[in-house]
């Protein structure tokens, strides 16, 4: 059963080294959660987690680019009709659809893997968040109940306010 | 560099206060707007009803207005993409305050423009029938046609530039969230899809925003293009340029910077936003703006050189209506408020300033309305066979729903402001009023 | 699949005496919509085929030059391609054919057409009384958002197909004539089968009399023109 503590930093480099701290401690990223009113710009592999945002994106975007192919493939050949003397079926006559379809994929793949990469919509209701402090940075530490003092120590150390027990508010 | 800024809380307080209530003015000015946009719709309506012989085109005009408003409007809706896609790409910080007003002028703008391949439409009521669904017919839309391109092209555009709106207004309305009540909690608290602030909903919410400029910025530019193409792909005299495809990228950039100014301009005298809309940032815009005007002086320059050097009677006929004949008025306005306004105003540092910016933004609005009636008009009012040369003239119903479209936009922009801060506040960096 | 036919017409522009018989019989045969001053004046008149007159010299020594412009009926139309609906395409016996249920009105045809052959309904048709009496039952009636243009009377086409396909014959040349043909008082328009080498029409298009109208854009258009010889 875990137990949810938070520490509020006023400053980027006390939520740094705290974060260190927490980390040498055996915490891993999954552990350890910042919440803020501003994205705060952390060093590289301090809190990073791999994204495959931009694999996924140029992936959605090639499979409707495959579909938007088939498509208008099948549709001019389904009822072939002759206009200008053109080709029934070519790339450059079509080719703009193909892009905008293209692009369109990226477009909802981006969003789509937004949603899923950021957590939302899936968020666990029963792990409690702290409100979004102004101004400051707030690090949620997720522990087993034994470990909670040493965390919470780590945390103080390091010039936290405010360190407490987070409840799951009503 | 340091600077004093305002507080946090004097922040939210200020790009909050607009969100609050409804001024007189504001209530009259949107009652006023709203009568205008339902006059235009009327007038629509009865254009549905009686036939699309309402409006003034005729043979061999057949496209007018419609499509003048159309073109104008796509162009309109680059602003955000240049402001928030190319100098987000950039890293241009002074952007900031300024993306949420250009990316809503975007997704407005669209909206309006893709409403006239409807409104022209002969037979409006059959628009369906150019998506592509499985019907009795066995028929199928015809992808090889330049207005399907145009279909696609706007419903990628309009898609994307509503995501690319929607994304960074997730952290704001979150912190809406937290302090409406009534319709409007229920409104924030189901666009904010539960954000939280977490380092993982930051660190996503950045990289969908870094792909989603570049996307956009990619879609932008084939969009355009692809109205252009609308005339190039045609063989009528003048029409079919090579040049169109890039030359209507840039007056869109162009006339989307003078819309996003003037936007910009009313929005700073409204809502009291002179410390967060600075003369700096007038000064940049004001700077691309004589930028973009020389630009478009070029790509004019060059289309009408090629076509009077190459001097094909048939093209001559219309470049010659153009420069020296019944549409040569016109013709010089634009020439005059698209690049001699601008460059005197913005071009000498000391004429330089908020208010000259205005007068010369307004006067890149008309210049590139004019610019569209000009390409579409002369050409179609001059075809190859002089047997069949004609005139054209706009009729209540055109005007009606043109001056419907501004008032649209201006309205749509006023609820926007009011349900939504104008300026990102989390992208935001606050400067002291006395910053340069 | 080769077409049976490919239908073409030759104007032979010395007999033509701009009488414009052609124009009147066609708007009877089609049920073209009749203009009043006020819309003639504002460019709405629909006219299939037209005469095109030309004027060279001053008095007293002018010439009048006279061309009948109809459809074109081109190989490779420009107002083919742009049409989002499918409503103008080219059916296999080279005809460049209007949809009229098809036509939701966009009128990009009509703006890509070197000719300015394409004519629009602004309105739903009215027709004076008694005129509408006078409809040809085998046209219909296009109704206001619509494009039209000339169709080589293509209703004309079908009877003669159907009737000798019933008799089980072959058409022969001179059997189909479109109205403005059948009503030329000076015999200067012919029309026939261009894959029938044997034809009137192909032989005629063939002598070296014969031009096209804006030929340089390549829209290969079907009706040939014979030359004035004086």
């Amino acid at each position: 059963m875990s137990l949810y503590l938070t520490g509020t930093f006023a400053a980027k480099e006390t939520a740094i080294h705290a974060i260190k701290q927490l980390k040498a401690s055996g915490y891993g990223p999954t552990d350890l959660t910042v919440f803020s009113d501003e994205p705060v710009e952390f060093p590289r592999g301090l809190l990073d987690q791999p994204s495959h945002m931009s694999l996924a994106v140029v992936s959605g975007a090639a499979i409707f680019f495959l579909l938007v192919v088939g498509f208008v493939y099948f549709t001019q050949y389904n009822y072939p009709l002759v206009t200008g003397g053109m080709p029934i079926f070519s790339f450059w006559s079509t080719g703009v659809v193909f892009y905008e379809m293209t692009m369109l994929g990226a477009i909802l793949t981006t969003l789509g893997w937004f949603i899923w990469e950021s957590g939302l919509l899936r968020r666990d209701k029963t792990i409690p968040v702290p409100a979004i402090q102004a101004e400051a940075i707030c690090l949620r530490i997720r522990c087993a109940p034994e470990q909670y003092e040493d965390a919470a120590s780590i945390l103080k150390q390091s010039g936290a306010q405010n360190v407490a027990k987070l409840e799951k508010a009503a | 560099m340091a600077h004093a800024t305002i507080p946090y809380q004097q922040v939210r307080n200020d790009l909050w206060r607009p969100l609050a209530g409804a001024s007189k003015h504001y209530t009259l000015t949107l009652a006023l707007l709203s009568a205008v946009a339902l006059w235009g719709l009327i007038a629509w309506g009865y254009q549905i009803h009686v036939g699309i012989g309402v409006a003034g085109i005729q043979r061999p005009v057949f496209w007018g207005f419609y499509l003048v408003d159309f073109v104008f409007w796509i162009g309109i809706s680059h602003a955000g993409t240049l402001i928030s896609a190319i100098l987000r790409l950039t890293d241009a910080d002074w952007r900031k305050p300024v993306t949420r007003a250009a990316e809503a002028i975007t997704v407005f703008a669209l909206m309006i423009g893709g409403l006239f391949p409807l409104i022209h439409l002969g037979r409006a009521w059959l628009f369906y029938w150019l998506f592509p669904y499985p019907n009795s017919r066995l028929l199928w839309p015809n992808y090889r046609s330049p207005l399907m391109w145009d279909v696609t092209a706007i419903s990628t555009y309009l898609t994307g530039s509503v995501i690319f709106l929607y994304l960074p207004l997730i952290p704001d309305v979150a912190q809406l969230a937290e302090r409406a009540t009534g319709w409007r909690l229920r409104i924030y608290k189901w666009l904010a899809l539960g954000w939280t602030g977490s380092d993982r909903e930051w660190h996503a919410l950045e990289r969908a925003m870094k792909l989603m400029a570049g996307i956009i910025l990619a879609v932008a530019v084939s969009v355009h293009s692809v109205v252009a193409w609308d005339f190039s792909m045609a063989i009528a005299p003048m029409w079919h340029s090579t040049i169109f495809a890039p030359y209507f990228v840039v007056g869109a950039i162009f006339s989307g910077l003078a819309g996003l100014i003037v936007a910009l301009i009313i929005i700073r005298r409204a809502l009291h936003l002179e410390r967060y809309l600075l003369p700096h940032h007038f000064q940049n815009l004001a700077k691309l703006l004589l930028l973009m005007s020389l630009l478009w002086l070029y790509f004019t320059f060059a289309e009408n050189l090629t076509v009077w050097y190459g001097n094909e009677p048939k093209e001559m006929n219309v470049f010659g209506a153009r420069l020296r004949g019944r549409f040569a008025p016109e013709f010089w306005l634009m020439v005059f408020v698209n690049f001699v306004v601008p460059f005197v105003l913005l071009g000498i540092r000391r004429l330089r300033s908020i208010t000259t910016a205005t007068i010369a933004s307004v006067g890149v609005l008309l210049g590139m309305w004019l610019e569209r009636y000009l390409i579409i008009v002369p050409t179609l009012s001059l075809p190859r066979l002089t047997s069949a040369w004609g005139r054209y003239s706009p009729s209540w119903v055109e005007i009606s729903i043109t001056a419907a479209t501004f008032a649209a936009m201006a309205a749509l922009y006023l609820v926007f402001a009011k349900l939504f801060p104008i300026v990102s506040i989390w992208e935001f960096e606050p400067h002291a009023p006395e910053d340069e | 699949m080769s077409p049976e036919h490919r239908w073409g017409m030759a104007i032979d522009l010395d007999r033509c005496t701009g009488c414009q018989a052609c124009v009147a019989a066609c708007h009877a045969e089609n049920n073209l919509q009749v203009s009043d001053p006020a819309s003639a004046a504002k460019g709405r008149a629909i006219h299939w085929i037209r005469v095109d007159r030309y004027y060279e010299g001053e008095f007293p020594e002018i010439r009048v030059k006279y061309r009948p412009v109809l459809c074109q009926q081109c190989d490779e139309a420009p107002c083919e391609p742009v049409c989002p609906v499918y409503a103008t395409y080219h059916n296999d016996e080279g005809l460049n054919v209007q949809v009229y249920n098809r036509c939701v009105g966009t009128r990009y045809c009509g703006n890509n057409c070197p000719y300015s052959v394409r004519f629009f309904n602004w309105f739903d048709p009215v027709w004076a009384e008694p005129l509408q009496l006078q409809h040809n039952p085998d046209v219909s009636i296009r109704e206001g958002g619509v494009m039209e243009k000339c169709t080589f009377c293509i209703q004309r086409i079908s009877r003669a197909k159907d009737e000798a396909r019933t008799d089980h014959r072959v058409l022969s040349d001179g059997e189909i004539q479109p109205a403005c043909v059948q009503s030329c008082p000076a015999e200067a328009m012919t029309f026939g089968d261009l894959n029938n080498p044997e034809s009137k029409v192909s032989q005629l298009a063939e002598s070296g009399r014969a031009t096209q109208l804006l030929e340089d854009l390549g829209t290969k258009p079907k009706v040939f023109y014979l030359e004035r010889v004086k």
